[in-house]
């Protein structure tokens, strides 16, 4: 069997993106302030009690940011990982998270606006993208995998290093902190526009991922295999990478480092759909978004000092890939 | 059409192979034999256009397929998925596969009396299941040339005459076949043989590739039986 589901690829999809929604709603509707589902449906209209816009206004931003990363990191995760038929690859794997952190640290510094991090992150993680495919582009070695994970290494590096510049010239009582909470990864500073910003990016990233399909599946089996069954390989690859590059870089820019998300959900889908990536990635950016959004009410429910998300999404998902990674290595 | 190969000089970096002049027939069975090393792989490779020619002339008949070493290809989607992505070329541009497409792959499945492999994972079948899968893919696909790499190794003796029959298949459709191979009873049932030395190429029928003279000249030893077998070549 494909997956452990006999059921067709989509029920399982639909199943857990309904569950995202339905998790999105308590969390809109719970809380200090606590909403019954009927007001927020009427607020979303307009037409909403006062203590539902409230709620709306003050998490609406968070959540639709929670959802839009949750989604994005997952789906570029699990397009990596069956680019390189390899469980381990992560959405950092070209270094973009890296270098989004470096280029949101570089505005930081100078003391730019939020939407200017923003943006300045959303550059910073496309930029270290391209660097490391087109240094990949440049060794024409025969099955461009290696290089590309070398290339993606020393591209993340780079921006590590310059990162690490701006660490150190960074004014330690003001600048410092805020450098540093950017790098950990939090939902909690998202507003409305910067959320849309980065829906925008994520969108076209998922559709071209969506739309490559059995494309994706065909490129899984090597350059040349592909060519041999008549696709042009290097540019459906390029292709492929740069949209999962876009889907990393818009969710690092909005949330900051927010890891684990990206290797869980595609191996949580894998586990129910099997492999193939018209199934496994929309199961996956289906899971990303309820993982994002559960976990971000959790570090909300600390209390007024909230854990950054990248914090407990670690501490939660490490533990929950390693069960997921014998559950798989079970099965085999 | 024929496959023709006008002065073909086949090679990678510091390493190219005689001149090469041939035409296969639609429906020939060729064995490329030889010892490791001589360039089997390379001149397949630059058949199937994945390698650049250093010199010469290819004229292909229509698209052209290659199929590396039983093990070589690895993939954890169904069987059926595999054989599917042999209509990948033509669906290039297309949103997905189609009905159409799975039916195609459904029936290639069935020919080749693998149907029960169907919804397995490519990767946990035998190599002998997957060399089989991956040739009913090459019926999806529909090329006219299919180059295959050593079709028979690592099999056992009844996947080897399963995969013997399915090539003969491909080749009656009217397709041209290439593959290498080290099992040379094989090579003596092929309708040609092409005998890739370390400075000379030689095409000649099978009687008089496999005499034990040529034999001699090629792989340097005496070889009245395969190697790979042990069975009598003659």
């Amino acid at each position: 069997m494909a997956g452990l589901s006999p059921l067709p690829g989509w029920v399982p999809t639909l199943a857990l993106s309904l569950l995202a929604l339905v998790a999105a709603v308590v969390v809109l509707g719970s809380g200090p302030l606590a909403v019954p589902p009927a007001d927020l449906a009427a607020a979303l209209l307009g037409r909403g009690s006062s203590e539902a816009e409230l709620a709306l206004a003050l998490r609406g931003p968070r959540l639709l940011a929670a959802l839009t990363c949750g989604a994005a990191l997952a789906g570029a995760g699990a397009g990596f990982q069956i680019l390189f038929r390899n469980p381990l690859a992560s959405p950092d794997l070209l270094g973009v998270s890296s270098g989004a952190g470096f280029g949101a640290a570089v505005a930081l510094l100078l003391g730019a606006g939020a939407l200017l991090v923003q943006t300045a992150a959303f550059m910073g993680g496309l930029a270290t993208g391209a660097l490391a495919v087109g240094c990949a582009a440049l060794t024409r070695s025969g099955d461009g995998r290696l290089a590309l994970i070398l290339c993606g290494v020393v591209a993340g590096a780079l921006a590590s290093a310059g990162l690490g510049l701006v660490v150190t010239l960074a004014e330690p009582y003001s600048q410092l902190p805020a450098i540093t909470y950017w790098l950990l990864g939090s939902f909690a500073r998202a507003t409305l526009s910067k959320a849309a910003l980065s829906l925008i990016p994520a969108t076209i990233g998922t559709a071209t991922l969506l739309w490559l399909g059995f494309r994706l599946d065909v490129l899984s089996l090597g350059d040349e295999q592909a060519r041999s069954l008549g696709l042009p390989a290097r540019p459906l690859r390029i292709i492929a990478l740069c949209a999962a590059a876009l889907m990393t870089s818009a969710a690092v820019a909005v949330a900051g480092v927010v890891g684990w998300i990206g290797l869980l959900a595609p191996h949580a889908a894998r586990l129910i759909v099997g492999e193939q990536a018209g199934r496994l990635i929309p199961l996956a950016m289906a899971i990303g978004a309820l993982f994002a959004v559960v976990i971000d009410r959790l570090a909300a429910a600390f209390g007024p000092a909230e854990v950054p998300v990248g914090l407990l999404s670690a501490a939660v998902g490490a533990p929950a890939f390693l069960l997921l990674f014998v559950l798989n290595a079970r099965r085999a | 059409m024929s496959l023709v190969l006008e002065g073909l000089v086949a090679g990678r970096r510091g390493f190219r192979l005689p001149p090469l002049d041939l035409a296969v027939a639609p429906g020939d069975v060729v064995a490329l034999i030889g010892p490791n090393g001589a360039g089997k792989t390379t001149l397949l490779k630059t058949l199937a256009g994945l390698l650049a020619p250093i010199s010469g002339r290819i004229v292909r008949p229509g698209p052209a397929a290659y199929l590396p070493a039983p093990g070589a290809v690895s993939a954890g989607f169904p069987a059926l998925h595999v054989a599917a992505l042999g209509r990948a070329g033509r669906r290039r541009w297309a949103p997905a596969l189609g009905p159409d497409d799975l039916d195609a792959a459904h029936a290639a499945l069935l020919r080749l009396d693998i149907a029960d492999l169907a919804r397995r994972p490519f990767d946990r079948l035998s190599s002998g299941q997957q060399q089989l899968v991956l040739i009913a893919r090459l019926f999806v696909q529909d090329a006219a040339v299919c180059l295959l790499d050593e079709p028979l190794a690592l099999l056992d003796p009844a996947h080897a005459q399963q995969v013997e029959t399915a090539i003969r298949a491909l080749a009656r459709e009217g397709r041209i076949v290439i593959t290498s191979t080290h099992h040379l009873p094989f090579a003596m049932r092929a309708d040609r043989v092409l005998s890739l030395g370390p400075d000379w190429i030689e095409s000649a029928p099978p009687e008089a590739a496999l005499a034990p003279d040529r034999l001699r000249a090629l792989f340097g030893v005496e070889t009245a039986a395969c190697p790979c077998c042990g069975h009598a070549v003659a």
